[in-house]
């Protein structure tokens, strides 16, 4: 996905937005013609009343009153049709670039430490949702107020070259609203790392609570915490300060306008050169783009909060590293896997394996043993290539590791399994979308599964992150989603968490039947049997 | 059902309760600024009238009036947008107030709960209350609750000033006057409605995204990104669809008032134009309003429904506010239970605890922990063991005064229930299943407990629980940074900090909820070494199912889960 631009938005669907900015041109167009019509009319009226005495017979009612009409219906029809337009193009445009991120992101690899899910789910929720302020708050806005501004202008330039003067304040109100841009564009940035930083506080005080109440250090906390809040409140109380105070300088710019439209034409009217009728229509043109130029005094925060957004997304887009060019060949069997004084260290942590050497050739299997904490994982994480190699040489086939296309070749079933709200068969079949329910059934069986699925189907749900399976289960979903997926290379990591010894026996009986002349690698700190066992130890 | 919603009702009225002069001064600005309104629309339509009355009669336009006029025109103008100001202001404040007020109830409400919280919902969903959800409240604090006052008397305003004029003109604003309330009714019933049912979908969104966020290392190992992309495309199109249907009919409603407007305005015109011509067919050759009166009416008509159309705008703020409170509501008004105690508690040495037939009392009659007995010596140390369920970690939270019982429980003689709680969890270390860390320095970790410790008190600390060697071979020593939640930490070196920190308080009685749980067995064999060792001297009581690492305790107290009995 490309960056994002506020002023691209609409490019998108150039259609629909035409079509709403037409509409929306025709509402304000009719919302101000109503008003100056109605003006000009009764005062029409009444003067023709005056002139004829009472019976304005020679007065042509018709044409006024429908044209009142119309504007009446054009006024109603057009705002709805233009919002429904409008609304229609944004929300479309939300959804493309919730599935163009989510893309993004899960195409091209990000540094876990620094993104946590929940920050990209902000991105893609309610960033998202931010920006179609621009479009529905500031684009349109300002293209209504400025084609109104013209057409009042032209007509006071109409009537009388004098009465633009009054158009000068008119013009200021309209340029106004720009002023308050930078000012919101910055208060929105403090608000974002305000709330950030108060929710990450509160949240550090939540997990906290009962040591710092035993501590005796809560009430000090809860200080700090109202400190937080109300530094919060209190940029966003600066942010509504700032559209008010654009809102009453607008209003007393266009209340000058008023008077001086007011004083210059009835100095025209008293000297013939303007009609009253005129007059008061175009005055109540004036209210009409008042009602018009308002809403723009709150754009600037809106404007800053779209930009603030827009740079979050953006952030999120660049932090993503270039995919990494993926080496052409894939391996084949016969395997050999060769470890030389390999060490590896997961950023941040204080240590890791070291000084790890094996060979391995197909059909062989290897137990890395060691107690929690040794390193076992970090090892089996460099294997599968999710960290880099801090010594040593690690070849597959004669050839390093990382050379290897190894996308359909190696599966890796790693410390924390990823189960999804999605039903047990759904779930498997991320492995192989293509799988039969025999073959569901059957690798089940083998990860001794099959008669608790049994008492469930195979459509019951697992729920979010497998919460409503155990942590044992879960392991073994994720080992049997992986068998699936048939790879040749297997790490697995824990596979036999929460087994008692027979069941151990069994799975592993069905891994080796399964991995035949592949390479099975497995990492536990219970005893692992089978023929030919390799064991490496890790740590210590 | 009903009881939720009138507790909800209940709660926000407390809260608008509590700013009545602010919001009241709200009412007051708008309603001057509405007045102004008419004095402006009447002086207009006064100087309008003068001028066509000398441009009728041919004569010069008088000086000194108009220049009244212009003058007190000039005032409104400058006012009216001072008043709205003012309001604003006011608004905003008292929004502000109350929800700094509420934000500090749900703080306190949460330390009051202490443990208790658990039942309420995971950290993350009561911080999330606290902040979204009280911010929720703005829209209704702010502008509904004032804006429901002005939607009756602004338009009545108007209509008196009317009718004064012309009692049909009068009659005409008011026909369609009746489908105001009507329609606020329907309005609000749909609005709530529809924007729950958005708000799930929103949740629903949300949720998939997450679960698909946390698995996308799993969905790229799987090569299952394009299943992936198929759900999150559905979930985004389907939230897309619900918020257009809320929306199409939020519009439509707002079509149907503007309608109503423009038809009121126009008709208006017409029948104000048609009496200035004569030509009414009920009334021809007279004039029934005359101009200065009809111009009058007219200024004033489009602002008859412009509260209504805000009201409708300001609408789905109730419904949001309805929604926030009905989520805060539990922390509101959760029976929290205080501890009464007040006598101050000398420790000098570690405590005696002698319980007799002490139980605590869960929801609906039911027990959380069944009658027990036990006596501990100073310095005793007590394995206590028993079936999920059994009430082992309500225990430890009742002798730390979090939680309410019956029956006895003395420390070197004296009830619990009358000691100072404060005083008490002073002289009390309490160490849960998971080490609390946070993302800061080993320093700051310790310092958390004891903000005053010294260094070479943390080396000290450090240096009886094993970590001191491997820190002073790190380059940064004591300001080492932990990341999120102890990473860079093993298991069982987080369990150590948490020991440490515990040394650093030194108090004379543990409180220990399964401190090897999360370890593996070989290292839940050190560390339950190293607990024998710190702990000696000490009165100890250690929750854990498993004894792997602590065949050191010799007293094992069985906790068996309580029966269930009818209250």
């Amino acid at each position: 996905m490309k960056r994002v631009r506020l002023r691209e938005l609409t490019c998108s669907r150039p259609g629909a937005w035409a079509l709403a900015g037409l509409l929306g041109t025709l509402t304000v167009l009719s919302v101000t013609g109503l008003l100056a019509a109605s003006g000009w009319f009764i005062t029409a009226a009444a003067l023709a009343g005056l002139v004829s005495g009472a019976a304005g017979y020679g007065f042509d009612v018709f044409r006024p009153a429908a044209i009142i009409r119309f504007f009446a219906i054009t006024r109603t029809a057009g705002r709805y049709a233009e919002r429904l337009a409008s609304h229609n193009a944004v929300l479309g445009l939300l959804r493309d670039l919730r599935v163009g991120l989510f893309s993004h992101i899960a195409r091209l690899p990000m540094d876990p430490r620094r993104w946590r899910s929940a920050q990209l789910l902000q991105r893609l929720v309610v960033d998202i949702d931010l920006l179609d302020q621009f479009p529905l708050r500031i684009l349109l806005p300002w293209l209504w107020a400025s084609l109104l501004l013209v057409g009042v202008l032209v007509m006071l330039g109409l009537l009388d070259t004098l009465l633009l003067l009054a158009g000068i304040p008119l013009l200021a109100a309209w340029l106004l609203p720009w002023f308050g841009y930078r000012r919101g564009s910055r208060l929105a940035e403090s608000m974002v790392m305000a709330e950030q930083q108060h929710r990450e506080y509160l949240l550090d005080s939540l997990r906290l609570l009962n040591d710092l109440l035993i501590w005796q250090r809560w009430e000090q906390r809860r200080l700090a915490l109202e400190q937080g809040s109300a530094r919060c409140l209190d940029l966003q109380w600066q942010q509504r300060r700032l559209s008010s105070v654009l809102a009453l300088a607008q209003q007393w710019l266009l209340g000058l306008g008023i008077l001086l439209l007011l004083m210059l034409g009835m100095a025209l009217a008293e000297q013939q050169q303007l009609e009253l009728a005129w007059l008061l229509a175009s005055l109540l043109a004036v209210f009409g783009l008042a009602e018009t130029l308002l809403p723009l005094a709150g754009s600037a925060v809106a404007l800053g909060m779209s930009r603030a957004a827009r740079d979050r997304i953006n952030t999120t887009l660049e932090a993503t590293e270039q995919p990494k060019p993926v080496p052409a060949e894939q391996p084949g069997a016969p395997w050999y896997l060769q470890l030389q004084g390999v060490s590896a260290r997961r950023p941040g942590a204080l240590n890791g394996p070291q000084q790890i050497s094996f060979e391995m050739r197909g059909g062989d299997v290897v137990w890395i043993a060691g107690a929690s904490g040794s390193g076992k994982s970090t090892l089996l994480d460099m294997l599968a290539t999710e960290l880099p190699l801090g010594q040593g040489s690690c070849l597959l086939n004669g050839r390093p590791l990382r050379k290897w296309d190894l996308r359909r070749v190696l599966g890796y079933l790693p410390q924390q399994v990823d189960l999804f709200d999605l039903s047990l068969a759904a779930n498997l079949r991320l492995g192989n979308p293509q799988a039969s329910d025999a073959q569901l059934w059957q690798v089940l069986e083998d990860v001794a599964l099959a008669d608790w699925a049994r008492e469930r189907g195979l459509d019951t749900p697992l729920g979010e992150q497998g919460s409503a399976v155990s942590g044992g289960q879960a392991r073994r979903i994720a080992l049997a989603r992986l068998l699936l997926a048939e790879r040749p290379i297997l790490l697995l990591d824990e596979p036999f968490a929460g087994l008692d010894a027979t069941t151990r026996e069994q799975v592993m009986q069905a891994l080796l039947r399964r991995q035949r002349d592949g390479l099975l690698i497995i990492a536990s700190h219970q005893p692992v049997s089978a023929p030919d066992l390799q064991v490496v130890r890790v740590g210590r | 059902m009903a009881d939720i919603d009138s507790r909800v009702a209940t709660e926000l009225r407390g809260l608008l309760a509590g700013q009545r002069p602010l919001l009241r001064m709200a009412l007051l600005a708008a309603l001057a600024a509405a007045g102004l309104f008419i004095l402006q629309s009447w002086w207009l339509a006064g100087l309008f009238s003068d001028a066509l009355r000398a441009w009728q009669a041919g004569e010069p336009l008088q000086p000194r009036p108009i220049a009244g006029i212009l003058l007190g025109l000039a005032l409104c103008l400058l006012l009216r947008p001072l008043l709205q100001y003012l309001r604003e202001i006011c608004s905003d404040r008292a929004s502000q107030r109350a929800r700094a007020g509420l934000r500090g109830r749900v703080l306190d409400s949460l330390a009051q709960l202490g443990p208790s919280r658990r039942r309420l919902g995971a950290d993350g969903q009561l911080a999330s209350r606290a902040l979204e959800q009280v911010d929720a409240l703005d829209g209704y604090l702010a502008r509904y609750q004032v804006q429901t006052r002005l939607v009756l008397m602004v338009p009545l305003m108007l209509l008196v000033a009317t009718a004064w004029h012309s009692w049909l003109a009068a009659a005409l604003l008011l026909l369609t006057a009746p489908l105001v309330p009507l329609f606020m009714v329907l309005l609000g019933r749909a609005a709530a409605t529809a924007s729950q049912r958005q708000l799930n979908t929103l949740g629903r969104m949300s949720g998939r995204f997450l679960d698909l966020l946390r698995g996308l290392p799993t969905l790229r190992h799987l090569q299952a990104l394009e299943l992936a992309e198929q759900a999150v495309d559905g979930a985004a199109e389907e939230y897309r669809q619900r918020t257009m249907q809320v929306l199409r009919m939020a519009f439509l409603s707002t079509a149907v008032l503007e309608f109503f407007a423009a038809l009121a305005i126009a008709l208006v015109a017409v029948y104000l134009g048609l009496g200035l011509l004569g030509l009414l067919p009920w009334a021809r050759g007279e004039i029934p309003v005359p101009y200065q009166g009809a111009l009058f009416i007219l200024l004033l008509a489009p602002e008859f429904y412009a509260p209504l159309r805000q009201l409708g705008n300001d609408y789905h703020a109730r419904a949001e506010a309805q929604g926030a409170m009905k989520e805060l509501l539990p922390l509101l008004q959760c029976e929290v239970w205080h501890h009464t105690g007040s006598r101050p508690l000398l420790l000098e040495g570690a405590p005696a605890l002698e319980l007799q037939q002490v139980s605590a009392a869960g929801g609906q009659g039911r027990l959380r922990l069944a009658p027990l007995d036990l006596n501990l010596a100073p310095g005793q140390r007590v394995l206590i063991q028993g079936p999920s369920g059994s009430g082992k970690s309500t225990l430890l939270e009742l002798l730390l005064g979090f939680v309410p019982y019956q029956g006895s429980l003395k420390v070197n003689g004296r009830e619990l229930a009358e000691l100072e709680r404060s005083a008490w969890q002073a002289r009390v270390g309490y160490l849960a299943q998971q080490p609390q860390l946070l993302a800061a320095s080993v320093a700051d970790n310790l310092r958390l407990a004891v903000p005053g410790a010294t260094d070479r008190q943390l080396w000290g600390v450090l240096g009886e629980v094993g970590l001191a060697p491997l820190l002073r071979r790190l380059p940064l020593g004591l300001e080492t940074p932990l990341g999120e939640r102890g990473l860079g930490l093993s298991g069982g070196q987080q369990s150590r900090l948490a020991l440490a920190r515990l040394l650093l308080r030194d108090t004379p009685l543990w409180l220990l909820d399964e401190p090897l749980a999360h370890l593996d067995p070989d290292t839940a064999e050190q560390i339950g070494v190293l607990i024998d060792r710190l702990s000696q001297g000490r009165t100890l009581l250690l929750v854990s199912h498993e004894r792997t690492g602590l065949d050191w305790l010799t007293q094992v107290l069985e906790v068996a889960r309580p029966v269930e009995a009818a209250a």
